[in-house]
């Protein structure tokens, strides 16, 4: 059998990603059954650990303690918020919420501190059954927690079992505890579950309610619910007219609390999750350590909102800038001086940096939180992190590889002969099933071998100089801040955050029905000079946000069903 | 250069915090830059400790008591014990209780002065000389701090050069916790040390090119920080961290040196001198000092310095730590084996040669009224 030659293998494979591509990304791509856009079927998202957490911290405070962790979320479509949609809860995590539940309750109502502030009313009989006080209480945290009002069933349903409760263990604030541990283990609170309603400037089509709008929009902008006055303009009916939308839609674009929603949906694009699980070889890299992980996070996701929101920025210009946040610790990985005077003599903190024109790092790639987190304990990886680039920011799928492949020749960083990684690699892609695949990731990887595997700055590997040349997409480069320059210019890379960007605020990924929308927002992202906010107030204000097709199935898990009230 | 924009969202830390980062980019030295045509490196201090490089024999009549009940014994016999006497009351020490008190009050009773008890550790001259071995050997570490050939002298050990004071090895070396050889330093200097550098402000060696100066002249600061030793997880060093430098001139020490193929020479100064740790000695103070370091491939320094050093200060640092031994024992073996700088009525000498283990890794140095420097990377990481 004739073997393919590299050039045919690197063609099929640019093919098999170009054509990914166009499926997802390019707007001529759009079939013609699909320019009108058909609402997405309605979903019940679960919380996230951090909208939990957020959700905590709104009705009780920062001060109660969760008390546990909750279970992950898995990633689907490269966002755990979509993957948050398909979710039920196994048995262990319904344990953890309802220990978590428990543990919250108890310092809400059981401690004296606490109960001062949350619970207005005093019961006629500390050691007796008080429906009118019980309402008081479970009846506004509900609306907090539920995101809407608590039906009349359901508040006598708690505050019935609150009595039954307070019977059973002799104390009222034991008792309303147990109704409040109800609330925060029911479906109503952990899964974000959507009401629809007929939509009126529909015939025949529905939308979410006020208060499931209400939700959305807070969940996407600020990754948390809806605060009291969200909630009282869905009770009022200002959603539903244009300029009372639209003027609490400029409240939240306007509050800091934005930053929390920019924060969310990139840790979530760019798998900062994943750190969890990181792990590097401390004789290696010596300092890179849990700390140095947390600060590389924090050092992106402040550069994003720097660049993004404060400088109301091109959102390419991330892969290109020079400006960012870093602490003394990080300073010291990347080789640069940072002194920082804190309070009491503190000197770990985070100060603004510049990088030097000449220096080599520039934008997020060349930032720790992808170089460290693309690359295994003990090495490098090219292949990882280009694999990164093409799927976490440019939505590009690369296949998996073949199940018989031998990584042996790559991954022995002491090969006498293979000195550096490009060497190794080289002779692992002989192997014809291997080098299509690796040529469309490697090129942009090995751009990137100037930073080891904990981001350090480093001219040779093995005591070999580095080639950091290569291609992408046919677009050559010598280095990483020529590959910086060529990922900002290519296409698909503001495509891409339009995709993962709606997909984050729709919960699900938009299908062909929705395609039609995708198209609206990178022309819109486009015509706005790619600044990020523009591109969240264009989603949140279409209509098509808040458009819904009922569940054809219930929403997967018993107790959620999405109701429909006509 | 970098405030938010204008609207609603507001002025926020990041906004000071860019004010202060502009003024502290200012003032920083990077490992390696150039300002006005003349090389300047910065490093931090990532070891030191009194050097003790041992051969294998240089204690022909063995180690001085080790431990503790060792060190008792020595000090029951000192003070005129019988053999007998001394076995008896270390057989009562061994029991504990009543036995062991009547030890330790005679042992806090040993410093007499006209004839009253007095604390044997503040007064060691009242306590009788327990008599502590010497070493005996040709060779150690250090620098000919004199000039002078003399009778005690060394020849280094890594040099071969002879005329080498050290006689704070020859003092101490043969007390085990001072045993060193030069891969693996001395138990008392790796303990000072761990205590040191986390407790005290690190020190900064700053190598600028001469001005007109001849080829490898360079100028040498010695300086201490306002931050401590940077460290990784694992206790390590950290490369490349950044310090800001202490301007208190008391601790400002520079010289004329020379670099010349990775190796880092200071021919002898009259005087050394930087604030350090009551654990060690309140001030590092160095007459005849001397330097010398070589550079590896990864950028670090190694080598040492010395000079010679005033034994009482020596003498008050390890009096605070029973790591060292029988501390009056050493205070008595110091003062014998002092070389330099003689009490002008009593002739007894007051410095002893010493030399100090001295190793520095890259570093960044904010440095007050210095520019912005371009900076260079170091040797690339293999």
């Amino acid at each position: 059998m004739t073997k393919p030659s590299r050039r045919s293998i690197t063609v099929a494979a640019s093919l098999f990603v170009v054509a990914v591509g166009a499926v997802f990304l390019w707007p001529d791509s759009t079939p013609r059954s699909a320019k009108v856009f058909q609402p997405p079927e309605v979903k019940a998202p679960r919380l996230t650990p951090e909208q939990y957490r957020s959700a905590i911290t709104d009705v009780f405070g920062a001060h109660i303690d969760l008390g546990g962790r909750l279970e992950p979320v898995m990633r689907e479509g490269g966002l755990l918020m979509v993957g948050a949609s398909s979710v039920s809860v196994s048995p262990a995590g319904m344990e953890q919420f309802d220990a978590m539940a428990e543990a919250i309750s108890e310092q809400v109502l059981l401690r004296e501190e606490n109960r001062r502030v949350f619970l207005a009313c005093t019961p006629a009989k500390s050691d007796a059954p008080d429906d009118r006080c019980a309402s008081e209480f479970l009846a506004p945290v509900g609306e907090r927690l539920f995101r809407r009002p608590l039906t009349e069933a359901e508040l006598r349903s708690f505050v019935s079992a609150a009595a039954a409760a307070t019977k059973a263990l002799g104390d009222f604030h034991a008792g309303l505890a147990m109704s409040l541990s109800a609330m925060l283990t029911s479906p109503q609170f952990l899964f974000r579950i959507p009401v629809i309603e007929v939509d009126p400037d529909r015939s025949e089509g529905y939308r979410l309610d006020a208060y499931s709008r209400a939700s959305r929009l807070s969940f996407f902008l600020w990754n948390t619910g809806p605060d009291a006055e969200l909630l009282r303009a869905a009770r009022e009916g200002e959603l539903d007219s244009d300029r009372g939308f639209r003027r609490q839609v400029d409240r939240m674009m306007a509050s800091p609390r934005l930053e929390e929603g920019v924060r969310a949906f990139f840790y979530d694009m760019l798998r900062f999750d994943t750190f969890e699980t990181l792990s590097k070889d401390p004789a290696l890299f010596p300092k890179f350590s849990r700390r140095e992980m947390a600060d590389a996070q924090e050092q992106t996701l402040r550069t994003l909102v720097y660049l993004l929101l404060d400088q109301q920025g091109d959102y390419r210009d991330i892969f290109t800038t020079k400006k960012t946040f870093l602490t003394p610790s990080l300073a010291a990985i990347y080789q640069v001086p940072l002194a920082h005077e804190g309070p009491n003599g503190g000197v770990e903190g985070w100060e603004p940096f510049e990088f030097s024109a000449e220096d080599p790092r520039a934008g997020i790639l060349s930032h720790a939180s992808f170089t460290a987190l693309h690359s295994p304990p003990g090495r490098t990886s090219p292949t990882d992190r280009g694999k990164a680039l093409r799927e976490v920011l440019m939505c590009q799928s690369v296949p998996a590889p073949p199940p018989d492949v031998q990584f042996t020749v790559v991954q022995n960083t002491a090969d006498p002969i293979h000195k550096t990684v490009r060497q190794r690699l080289i002779a692992h892609s002989t192997v014809s099933s291997c080098a299509g695949c690796h040529r469309i990731m490697d090129p942009m990887g090995l751009a990137l071998e100037n930073f080891d595997g904990a981001g350090e700055f480093r001219l040779v590997e093995n005591g070999q100089p580095i080639d950091t040349s290569g291609d992408l997409d046919g677009v050559e480069f010598s280095n990483s801040l020529e590959l910086a320059q060529v990922v900002r210019d290519n296409p698909a890379i503001p495509s891409c955050l339009v995709k993962r960007m709606t997909a984050y605020a729709f919960g699900q990924d938009l299908t062909q029905d929705q395609r039609v929308f995708l198209k609206q927002m990178r022309v819109q992202f486009r015509e706005s000079g790619f600044k990020v906010p523009d591109l969240m107030r264009a989603i949140v204000t279409r209509p098509e946000f808040f458009q819904a097709a009922p569940a054809r199935a219930a929403v997967t898990v018993d107790t959620i069903t999405a109701s429909v009230r006509r | 250069m970098w405030g938010r924009n204008g609207g609603s969202r507001g002025r926020t830390s990041l906004q000071r915090g860019a004010a202060l980062g502009m003024v502290l980019s200012l003032l920083v030295v990077s490992p390696t830059s150039f300002a006005g045509g003349g090389q300047t490196r910065t490093f931090v201090v990532s070891f030191l400790a009194q050097q003790f490089t041992n051969n294998p024999g240089d204690c022909p009549g063995g180690v001085n008591p080790e431990d503790e009940r060792g060190q008792i014994a020595v000090a029951l016999r000192t003070m005129g014990h019988s053999s007998a006497e001394v076995r008896r009351l270390m057989a009562g020490w061994d029991q504990g209780g009543d036995g062991e008190r009547k030890v330790n009050e005679i042992l806090e009773r040993r410093a007499l002065i006209n004839g009253e008890p007095v604390n044997p550790m503040t007064h060691p001259e009242a306590v009788p000389d327990p008599q502590l071995k010497f070493v005996e050997a040709k060779q150690t570490v250090g620098f000919d701090l004199d000039g002078k050939p003399s009778a005690d002298d060394f020849v280094d050990l890594l040099t071969g050069k002879p005329g080498i004071d050290n006689q704070l090895f020859r003092a101490l070396g043969c007390n085990q916790n001072f045993r060193g050889t030069w891969t693996s330093p001395s138990a008392y200097g790796e303990w000072v040390w761990v205590q040191l550098r986390d407790s005290q402000p690190a020190w900064l060696m700053t190598i600028t090119d001469a001005p007109a100066g001849k080829p490898g002249e360079v100028i040498v600061r010695i300086q201490r920080s306002l931050d401590h030793l940077r460290s990784n997880m694992d206790g390590s060093p950290r490369w490349h961290a950044t310090y800001r430098a202490d301007p208190d001139p008391r601790s400002i020490n520079e010289y004329r040196g020379y670099l010349r193929d990775g190796e880092l020479t200071i021919s002898r100064q009259p005087r050394f001198s930087i604030l350090w740790n009551g654990l060690s000695a309140p001030v590092l103070n160095l007459s005849q000092f001397q330097l010398r370091l070589k550079q590896d491939a990864r950028g670090q320094w190694d080598g040492l310095i010395g000079g010679f050093q005033p034994w009482r200060e020596l003498y008050f640092a390890f009096s605070h730590n029973g790591i060292v031994g029988d501390r009056p024992g050493l205070w008595h073996a110091m003062k014998k084996a002092a070389d330099a700088e003689p009490d002008p009525t009593t002739g007894q000498n007051l410095a002893i040669s010493v030399a100090y283990r001295f190793t520095a890794i890259p570093a960044f140095v904010t440095a007050p009224g210095s520019q912005v420097r371009t900076a260079m990377r170091e040797r690339p990481k293999a």
